[in-house]
């Protein structure tokens, strides 16, 4: 019997993502929705918060618009993150303001909250990572 | 062996197929062994790195034994049955790409036990899971191929 697990277990601990990257630069969509997925795989509670332009990320059809190098777009990678179960919180202030993008406008599965959410998540989360 | 779009499917496992679930499940007395069915292994693409829950640990029916990424598709492998995991297969973690080349042999993942084998039961065999197969891949149009190397 061999003992094969990963030198800590990550299951059950909490990650946010904060997305600030749009399709304005799309080799930075990619790794961001991926990694999350495999997180949320991992049992990791994984969270992803878009702010700036991120959001624009969230608006239907989108995310098919964003060509990636590997090939394909960057639909199903939002796809599978969501099937994963990590959850798409947007800021609601990016949205509206900088963004535009109506609150029906958005993919389904997306929560809009205010800044202070992102403290709430930041100081929450065993760790927070930036793209 | 059945085949289906090229998909191959022994006929001595009993199969988990549930969401995004395609697994194979060889039971031998008390022990359940699991690995990534062909259609499973052909959606996810060349495997990359597999991390594969230690012996010891219990999981529910559906909660993850195992996490697989290709670069293409990141996922977990779910515990067919609620369980406790006896062996995982190192051999697998070292070199992934075994879940594409022998996903019936070699590239199993872990054994476990059941807490209640009447689960075991509710596992889809023959036609019931060859039916269910067949769903799954027309309505995600999947062809199965084995990578190499």
């Amino acid at each position: 019997m061999s003992d094969t697990t990963a030198p800590s277990d990550p299951e059950g601990k909490k990650i946010l993502l904060v997305m600030t990257t749009g399709p304005e630069d799309p080799d930075k969509t990619y790794a961001p929705f991926y990694t999350a997925a495999l997180m949320a795989a991992m049992e990791i509670d994984t969270t992803m918060y878009f702010l700036m332009h991120g959001p624009e990320l969230l608006r239907k059809g989108a995310a098919e618009k964003v060509p990636l190098k590997k090939g394909g777009n960057l639909k199903q990678f939002v796809d599978m993150a969501l099937e994963n179960g990590v959850k798409f919180l947007a800021c609601a202030e990016s949205c509206r303001d900088l963004c535009e993008i109506p609150a029906d406008e958005m993919i389904d599965g997306v929560k809009l909250v205010g800044s202070a959410t992102l403290a709430d998540l930041a100081l929450d989360a065993d760790s927070v990572i930036s793209f | 062996m059945a085949i289906l779009n090229g998909c191959e499917f022994p006929d001595d496992r009993a199969y988990f197929i549930e969401r995004t679930q395609m697994t194979w499940v060889r039971v031998e007395g008390d022990r359940l062994t699991v690995g990534l069915t062909d259609p499973a292994q052909t959606r996810a693409g060349k495997v990359l790195h597999v991390r594969i829950k230690a012996a010891g640990t219990s999981r529910e029916r559906g909660k993850p034994i195992a996490t697989v990424e290709s670069g293409k598709w990141a996922g977990p492998v779910m515990a067919p049955v609620t369980g406790t995991v006896v062996e995982s297969n190192a051999e697998v973690e070292k070199d992934p790409s075994l879940l594409n080349t022998d996903p019936y042999g070699r590239g199993w993942i872990v054994v476990m036990t059941a807490t209640n084998p009447v689960e075991v039961t509710t596992l889809l065999r023959g036609e019931a899971a060859l039916a269910k197969f067949k769903e799954i891949l027309e309505r995600d149009h999947i062809r199965c191929m084995r990578c190499q190397g």
